[in-house]
């Protein structure tokens, strides 16, 4: 009878536990296939969000529908733990009555075997198996060594030493080939239309057309290819003025990359999602996180992946992608690129132009110099940078000087090329960590001054030579914001470590340190009164110049890795929703404008004659009336 | 004391056990604010945000009070009251205990890993708490046998429950399959005195299902521990478990181990197919004895092989070094900088990322790197050594002829579980 029950009671349990293991099973399927946070629904909803802010009722039908979403989803996570647990029990309960019920077994004696004689058959079997057993570990350890062995402690001991096992997988040095006079495999796309007569010129298209023009690149079939123009003869680099730069917009973050334009009237409001005051708008062929930069009427940008680099040339007049220079078959060119990581990509380094060639660098550690058509002028492989996330720091020209700051984990430098030959001209090894920031080129009033920011240090070079002017160790960490420079002191920060005031001088000494607000991408601006400070999680900020007292700041719901760029009184600076806002260089926060561009921007806008120029996700905007 | 009395006095020692745990429960109760709240415009009520107090010292006191307990009541229950039942229920208590409460942790199994670091690193601070959960057992069993394996380790304790329909396995595979945990010890030491992991604990197939959550492998592996369980008794105790090998070898010596009949056995074979572990030694008549001149040839034959095999293990334990080590962090973080293996689906794996803070150079990495590939090395002809001596002394003690004329326990394997006192039919 009480066996009876214990059978009883395990046969429920079981029942019970196969039912409870079923439907757990499928909601942990559920679970498994959910995801809360990347529901499509959802996104495509906030795409129609993004492109339609002011939708007040869509945004609370999103609200609504991923509250949804997160309590089916814990829902279904409570189901499971409720589930296990009672699987649990149910477990225990069946094995506790099922192991009563076997005990209660009694065996019957069996009869007499013939064990004797199988004793020693059994000891011969067992040693037989034994040596097999053995026989197989030692067959394993011989394969896995065979599979798996790759000379590992002789190769960490030799690269200990710093011995050539390990450099031999380094990238190549400064003794790389230089190509001149490469013809690049240029795709003319519009040169041949000439731009008046295609488009009304801008002044007239504001009377004409409220919708931006909105140019898709052609692509020209193989029939159609425009042959490439043979190659040109170097052009000797004529000498640009001072004003001639500033009334362009050559590098990253202008002239000198220091953060500032010399134009005027620009344009203070847009809309990009309707339109308004957006000239025009141009898909961009292959990503970048580059921003444009302006010479008269062209705009360059480049953009690369995992096989292709490119350099484009845009008509800043129309909009026309007006050739597009495929950048390959540089020798010392790795044939694979390197790791990067989707947040640098293979084109993160802004280009920049003297006015006769442009120049552009990628994330393979190829530089190539352009003329203004797309002609490869000459190009090298400075070494696959080793790094982590990707190349990034920007390119200046200093005269006839091309200037790369190249601090990377294999090696550390800074180094010009000549601009005409790209052979190296000089060349300084830094003691510094892999950085991201770029240089800047600002003249200190005894003389120019090339000064980098890195981890340790921030440094000062002489462009001319090379030379080391000064350096202060005062800076760690993975550094991405360049310095600025402002009435003799020099600002150089990065996130999680501090904010530095260098006075410069006879001596270069810190004037204060701060380390409230720090910057991790955008780079910093200033006057010769005041510091303005932009962090990637969306507080701006803005300090004394001289005393380092914070005079204000100010939350935006998105973060910045736009750099902010400053002309006359007003600073521009654009969040990662694409919206731009422009404030006044005063110690009172007053916003003059928000302008919003409709699509997500990472890069620093470029300036020309009364309008801007925009890099966007994937998009290149004029703005300007 | 009349048994009436003594079960009384067992019934209130086992009702204040568990009263103890119960009040334990709630001891972790009280907790404290780790981050200030953040503030919400929108009028949103944060819940309350609590980081667990950790666990009270005296507890770390208690739990070794409990193992000496259980191991005293369970030592008690097979020695003296020779009762399945008592044992049943005491591994009951200890699933319940050791394994969901304390959930798997400290265990006997896992601390022999603890004490091999603390013996070759100096600077690693062993607690009390694990020294006293690694000697405990092995003291126990040096007098009375096996009974932690019966009853008290969480790990056995749940197998045990699900061995519902064991079947015997062939002596050869027993004791083939039987070599591997002296393997796997081996390779837990060195992992641990090399500072590289704690194997044992990484792969303990129970601790996701004390702890009722862990990764889906880990969950798996458990099930499928325990489902293998209810036909193979007790596989990871058997096959497995590094600790088992050194209580093995202390049970051998034990001075009272239990026995299957409490007098005279009266050959009734009764137990013989009793014991899940097939840890019964049967009857071995004298006529049975192997010709002479085959076991000279044998003996000989075995005292030139041990040594070979000696050699022959450390030396495929040498070759091994490089593939052992390669689980070691440093070594692995050395190897991914040297082969420039610097993003993991485009992540910088964490371990590159803190390397990069710690401003230590990449030379120093890699002479550390070589430095502990030099120790596998070392390490490898040693484990690899004894294994071999190991293999060779298992095959000798297969040549040798032993006289028994009762059925008896196998002193090392028996898990003194008592299930084949339970079959005997000779009372006192």
């Amino acid at each position: 009878m009480k066996m009876d029950l214990w059978k009883g009671i395990a046969i429920l349990a079981a029942v019970f536990m196969l039912l409870v293991s079923l439907l757990t099973i499928v909601n942990y399927l559920q679970i498994q296939r959910a995801d809360p946070i990347h529901t499509e629904t959802i996104n495509l909803l906030v795409d129609r969000l993004n492109q339609n802010p002011q939708d007040v009722s869509l945004r609370d039908q999103i609200r609504e529908l991923d509250l949804l979403v997160r309590k089916a989803y814990f829902t279904n996570q409570w189901q499971v733990r409720t589930g296990a647990y009672l699987l649990l029990i149910s477990l225990a309960v069946f094995i506790i009555a099922m192991q009563i019920v076997e005990g209660r077994k009694k065996p019957q004696p069996e009869l007499e075997t013939e064990e004797t004689e199988g004793f020693l058959s059994i000891q011969k079997n067992t040693r037989r198996w034994v040596a097999v057993g053995g026989g197989v570990l030692v067959t394993t350890a011989l394969l896995l060594t065979y599979l798996t062995h790759s000379e590992l402690e002789n190769r960490f001991e030799l690269a200990a030493q710093g011995k050539p096992e390990v450099e031999k997988q380094l990238p190549a040095k400064d003794s790389v080939v230089v190509v001149q006079n490469k013809q690049a495999d240029v795709s003319k796309q519009a040169e041949v239309v000439p731009v008046p007569e295609v488009l009304p010129n801008v002044e007239e298209s504001k009377e004409v057309e409220k919708k931006p023009v909105e140019v898709q690149p052609k692509q020209i079939a193989e029939n159609e290819k425009i042959e490439p123009e043979s190659p040109k003869k170097t052009e000797p680099s004529k000498t640009i003025s001072e004003q001639t730069l500033k009334n362009n917009f050559p590098s990253f973050r202008g002239y000198g990359g220091n953060g500032v334009s010399f134009k005027e009237n620009l344009p203070l409001h847009w809309d990009g999602p309707s339109g308004e005051n957006v000239l025009w708008k141009t898909e961009i062929p292959l990503h970048g996180y580059n921003s444009p930069i302006v010479w008269e009427d062209k705009v360059f940008l480049t953009g690369a992946n995992d096989e292709r680099q490119e350099v484009y040339c845009f008509n800043g007049n129309t909009g026309v992608l007006v050739w597009t220079a495929v950048i390959d078959n540089i020798p010392g060119s790795p044939a694979v690129s390197p790791e990067v990581t989707p947040d640098t990509g293979h084109a993160a380094p802004t280009m920049c132009t003297d006015g006769t060639h442009v120049y552009a660098i990628f994330s393979t550690g190829d530089v190539v110099a352009l003329d203004m058509s797309g002609s490869i002028v000459w190009a090298r492989n400075l070494g696959v940078p080793r790094n982590h996330y990707g190349h990034s720091s920007s390119l200046l020209t200093y005269e006839d000087k091309l200037l790369i700051q190249y601090d990377h984990s294999n090696e550390a430098k800074v180094m010009a090329l000549n601009t005409q030959t790209g052979e190296t001209l000089w060349s300084t090894a830094r003691k510094v960590k892999v950085s991201w920031a770029s240089p800047v080129l600002v003249n200190t009033g005894s003389q120019m001054e090339l000064i980098l920011n890195a981890d340790p240090l921030v440094a000062s070079y002489n462009p001319e030579t090379g030379e080391e002017l000064w350096q202060l160790k005062c800076m760690m960490g993975e550094v991405g914001p360049s310095v600025v420079y402002a009435d003799g002191v020099v600002f150089a920060m990065n996130e999680y470590a501090s904010l530095v005031a260098i006075q410069l001088g006879e001596q270069a000494t810190i004037l204060w340190e701060d380390d409230e607000f720090l910057s991790d991408v955008p780079s910093p601006v200033a006057t010769d009164q005041y510091l303005f400070v932009a962090t990637s999680y969306g507080v701006l900020v803005c300090y004394d110049a001289k005393t380092g007292e914070k005079y204000w700041e100010q939350e935006y719901d998105d973060g910045f890795y736009s750099s902010m760029m400053m002309n006359g009184d007003h600073i521009y600076l654009i969040d990662k929703r694409g919206i731009t806002h422009i404030f006044k260089a005063s110690n009172v926060f007053e916003e003059i404008a928000a302008s919003p561009l409709g699509e997500a921007v990472y890069t620093t806008p470029a300036m020309g004659d009364k309008s801007i120029y925009i890099r966007a996700e994937k998009h290149l905007y004029r703005i300007g009336m | 004391m009349s048994r009436h009395v003594k079960q009384r006095i067992v019934s209130w020692m086992a009702l204040g056990c568990l009263l103890a745990v119960l009040c334990s429960f709630g001891m972790d109760a009280s907790a404290q604010q780790r981050f200030p709240k953040p503030e919400f415009e929108n009028g949103h009520t944060q819940p309350p945000t609590f980081t667990p107090a950790p666990r009270a010292d005296f507890m770390e006191v208690v739990d070794v009070f409990v193992l000496i307990l259980s191991l005293s009541v369970v030592t008690w229950l097979v020695l003296n009251k020779r009762s399945r039942k008592g044992v049943f229920w005491a591994s009951i208590f200890s699933i319940f205990y050791f394994g969901f409460y304390r959930e798997g942790c400290v265990c006997s199994v896992g601390s022999l890993q603890n004490v091999t670091l603390a013996l070759f690193h100096t600077g690693y601070q062993i607690p009390y708490t694990v020294i006293a959960f690694f000697v405990i057992p092995l003291i126990y069993t040096l007098f009375f046998g096996r009974t932690f394996c019966a009853a008290v380790c969480p790990l056995g304790a749940i197998q045990d429950l699900v061995a519902l329909k064991p079947y015997s396995l062939k002596s050869w595979v027993e004791k083939t399959l039987g070599l591997f945990p002296v393997v796997y010890l081996g390779l837990a030491i060195l992992y641990a005195a090399t500072a590289t992991d704690f194997v044992i604990c990484r792969y303990d197939p129970f601790i996701g299902i004390y702890r009722m959550e862990g990764s889906f492998n880990m969950l798996v592996l458990g099930a499928a521990f325990l489902l293998a369980g209810v036909f193979i008794a007790r596989p990871y105790c058997r096959f497995f478990c590094p600790y088992g090998v050194l209580l093995n070898l202390a049970s051998r010596v034990s001075r009272r181990h239990m026995t299957i009949t409490p007098s005279t056995c009266i050959q009734c074979k009764l137990c013989e197919h009793s014991c899940p572990y097939g840890a019964i030694e049967k009857p071995v008549p004298a006529h049975t004895k192997e010709k002479r001149s085959g076991l000279v040839n044998n003996a000989i034959f075995l005292s030139l092989i041990i040594p070979v095999l000696i050699l022959i293990g450390g030396y495929a334990g040498s070759l091994l070094h490089e593939s052992l080590a390669k689980v070691n962090p440093t070594v692995r973080l050395a190897e991914q900088l040297l082969n420039e293996v610097e993003t993991v689906d485009g992540i910088i794996p964490l371990e590159i990322e803190a390397f990069r803070s710690s401003g230590q150079s990449l030379e120093s990495l890699y002479a550390e790197a070589a430095g502990i590939i030099q120790q596998f090395y070392i390490g490898g002809w040693i484990l690899g050594g004894i294994v071999g001596l190991i293999f060779g002394i298992t095959l000798a003690r297969l040549t040798i002829y032993r006289y028994r004329k009762d059925y008896e326990p196998n002193k090392g394997r028996c898990l003194s579980c008592t299930r084949c006192m339970d079959f005997c039919p000779v009372e006192e």
